[in-house]
């Protein structure tokens, strides 16, 4: 079997190579992909979008239908993750951990609460309290991962960014927490119902930015129709729909990074799996 | 509104995923009735647009107002008009008839089952409407994820086939890409009939083979074209019944679809047939599908997954019937994709009811059936007499122009394995109905009840879908004549004799 599976993957590559023949140079410009299109999203996509990043314009407008579509190829990944992994408990049999914040002791209580106290906090597994280094490291970078996270978002106009690069940095910043403190404290953060709500909205605000100029009366994702919405012209309303929908993705993005994230660490416990 | 009924279609069920995905997390109950208005309104405008089509020819919409080459456009057509109303049609129908059996089986999560049921159909109907090569790989993954995530949630062994199935089908989409991107590379565009304007200077060039070579296998890899085929049975069995119903209908037929579009539009019947000569060794691929097909069927022990490979040999009916490149060929796999879905839907919600019952479909579960439950029987009595191809049922019709078709194209052995499918199918088909109908109900403690079974059908909101598939299935065979002279006649194009 093995023998086979390497015959077919020869096979398969040797075609794939023996296909290259015909390409173009590497970098020529005078090959179809250089000489087709690209010279008219290179000329016209500031005059008609009003967005000097030309990667931008073409991702999130000429293609911004695809776009909307990867954005739900991510949120399908979260719901799927969820569907699989989530466990719903209904009460743990009997016994309860505890850890005393002073002295790092963990207490195991057999069918009884211990009364709410600053002393004890209530954990969901033998682990081990973080570093006091990395646990402090990771609470100042944190506002600082997030600012540059915004940035990334609001840049995508005019530098390499948008969405999908902000959204990640953005999800990264909760991740790290829940790595650095422990899941719970992630999760008193940011609720995971809340999560898999906003997760939706981020992909709403996109394919509702859509809707709203079909409603308005062009086509689907055509952002000139809200001008009336943004009172400007419609060259400005494309680029300002182009940042109303990289903020969608960006929302989405980290949302179901972080979905994904508590589903997988914990094995859909979301209580402390690493 | 019906300028807007191609955006209307998908942008539908795409935004009810995601309220319906908040509803969950809210009142379970409204995700039911939110499902059903989103699928609708996506039939109703399936509908409207295919009768559009019919009276003004193709229409073009231009996602985002962007000219065609520059933007992505949806291209209706006479082709995507018909697979677009099937699948808008069947996806409701199912979302119905399975509402008890997702209760049933996954009261925790119906919230997000509902989300990724409707997005599953959204990707579906995007792939069927779009004009753009790229944008069908990017609504590819879209139902390939909801799939796994829905089939996984079935029995215990789910998990493991939908993790085999992940892997063959990411496989398929990868290739597919690849195909899309060597393309792009030599032409420079991705949409559909730009690539087939600039495609034939290039018909020598080894690049545009190759594409066409790994779109082609990603696309039966998707389909589960033997011998690629090992991951569908199993994927398809242990999936949960409205997981199973929805996809095993429809997947396999717009992965069919795709690859007639992609002879017909992209590469062009010219190149596919003439310039390639690769048309007999596929028509004799598809030989062997039919015939292992059957065979593997007829060693099954339990209902589901005898009916999974029959899926694998309709599939084959299919791609042999495009490939023998003529007209009848053509007309009969297009008409089979209509024909196909309804049977297999008809066949899975039989399967869906009999497990809501009996929480089994063995053949030994099914024994003294017909007592208990006549109606489900009765309806898979018409989905079985179609699957065998007996007039008036649209079985017939499909396979009739697929013979004439292989006839004309001097293709006999596709045609022998056409009547020895039909055989099997007979053999496999009177088997369950023996002994659904002769060998007494025994319970699963495995007591013999002699006495008479009180009769326990399934709820009437399982049974109405069902009886309308059924009478479907008579109904469209009925009215094949029109189908075929007023839709698929203008989908086949006319160099194609």
């Amino acid at each position: 079997m093995k023998i086979i599976g390497l015959v077919i993957a020869v096979l398969s590559g040797a075609l794939l190579m023996y296909a290259t023949v015909d390409f173009p140079a590497w970098g020529d410009p005078a090959s179809p992909a250089s000489t087709y299109l690209s010279p008219h999203f290179i000329e016209k996509s500031m005059e008609e979008t009003s967005v000097p990043n030309i990667v931008t314009a073409v991702l999130a407008d000429y293609r911004g239908y695809d776009t909307m579509y990867e954005t739900t190829v991510i949120f399908s990944a979260g719901l799927a993750c969820f569907i699989l992994l989530r466990v719903f408990l209904r009460e743990e049999p009997g016994e309860r951990l505890y850890r005393h914040v002073l002295t790092g002791v963990t207490v195991r209580v057999e069918g009884a609460k211990l009364p709410l106290s600053d002393d004890f906090e209530r954990i969901d597994a033998m682990w081990t309290p973080p570093d006091l280094i990395i646990k402090t490291v990771c609470r100042l970078l944190i506002p600082f991962i997030q600012l540059f996270a915004l940035y990334v978002i609001a840049h995508g106009h005019h530098s390499p960014g948008g969405g999908f690069q902000g959204g990640v940095i953005l999800g990264a910043s909760i991740i790290v927490l829940a790595m650095s403190q422990d899941l719970r404290t992630a999760v008193r953060r940011m609720r995971e119902k809340l999560d898999a709500i906003l997760c939706a909205i981020g992909v709403l605000i996109y394919a509702g930015a859509g809707a709203l100029c079909l409603l308005l009366g062009l086509n689907f994702l055509d952002y000139g129709a809200l001008t009336p919405v943004l009172h400007c012209d419609a060259i400005t309303a494309r680029s300002h729909g182009i940042l109303i929908v990289e903020i969608g993705v960006g929302v989405a993005v980290m949302c179901t990074m972080i979905w994904i994230y508590c589903n997988l660490s914990s094995m859909g416990k979301y209580d402390e799996g690493l | 509104m019906s300028q807007q009924y191609a955006a209307l279609l998908v942008v539908v069920p795409l935004l009810s995923a995601l309220v319906i995905s908040i509803a969950g997390l809210v009142n379970k109950r409204l995700c039911f009735p939110i499902a059903v208005a989103a699928l609708g309104v996506a039939a109703y405008s399936c509908i409207g647009l295919l009768l559009r089509v019919l009276n003004e020819g193709v229409i073009v919409y231009k996602l985002g107002g962007w000219d065609p080459p520059m933007g992505i456009a949806y291209y209706v057509d006479h082709l995507n008009g018909l697979v677009l109303a099937v699948v808008s049609v069947v996806a409701f129908l199912n979302l119905i008839a399975s509402k008890k059996s997702i209760e049933l089986e996954m009261p925790d999560k119906m919230g997000a089952f509902y989300a990724l049921y409707v997005l599953q159909v959204t990707g579906l109907l995007g792939i069927v409407v779009t004009g753009d090569a790229f944008n069908l790989y990017v609504l590819l993954e879209i139902t390939a994820l909801t799939g796994y995530g829905m089939l996984a949630m079935g029995e215990d062994r789910a998990c493991l086939s939908t993790l085999n199935y992940l892997y063959m089908g990411t496989i398929g989409a990868c290739f597919y890409l690849l195909g899309v991107g060597y393309l792009y590379i030599v032409t420079g565009s991705l949409n559909m009939v730009d690539i087939a304007h600039l495609l034939p200077p290039l018909y020598q060039s080894k690049a545009v083979l190759a594409a066409f070579i790994i779109c082609l296998v990603g696309v039966w890899l998707k389909m589960a074209f033997f011998p690629l085929h090992a991951w569908l049975p199993n994927a398809y069995t242990h999936g949960p019944s409205a997981a199973s119903s929805l996809i095993a209908p429809l997947v396999t037929k717009v992965m069919v679809y795709v690859m007639i579009r992609l002879i017909l539009t992209v590469f062009t019947p010219d190149f596919a047939f003439t310039m390639l000569n690769i048309s007999e060794p596929i028509v004799w691929l598809a030989v062997i599908a039919i015939v292992m097909g059957a065979i593997l069927a007829l060693a099954q022990r339990d209902l589901k997954k005898m009916l999974t490979y029959i899926i694998v040999a309709e599939v084959g009916y299919m791609v042999g019937g495009a490939w023998l490149g003529n007209r009848d060929g053509m007309t009969g796999a297009i008409l089979h994709i209509l024909n196909d879905a309804l049977m297999t839907l008809c066949a899975f919600l039989v399967v869906g009811n009999i497990v809501y019952k009996l929480k089994g479909y063995a053949f030994d579960d099914l024994k003294g059936l017909f007592r208990k439950m006549p109606f489900t029987m009765g309806a898979f009595v018409v989905g079985a007499l179609s699957i065998i191809g007996v007039p008036p049922t649209c079985g017939f019709f499909s396979k009739w122009y697929l013979i004439s078709g292989a006839i004309q194209a001097g293709q006999y052995g596709f045609m022998v394995a056409l009547i020895f499918s039909s055989l099997v199918n007979v053999v496999l088909f009177f088997r369950i109905i023996e002994i659904g109908f002769f060998e007494p109900f025994s319970d699963h403690h495995g007591h013999d009840h002699h006495t008479e079974e009180p009769m326990a059908e399934a709820p009437l909101t399982m049974l109405v879908p069902l009886f309308i598939v059924a009478a479907g299935l008579v109904v469209v065979g009925l009215y094949t004549g029109d189908i075929v002279n007023y839709i698929i006649r203008f989908a086949v194009p006319k160099g194609l004799i």
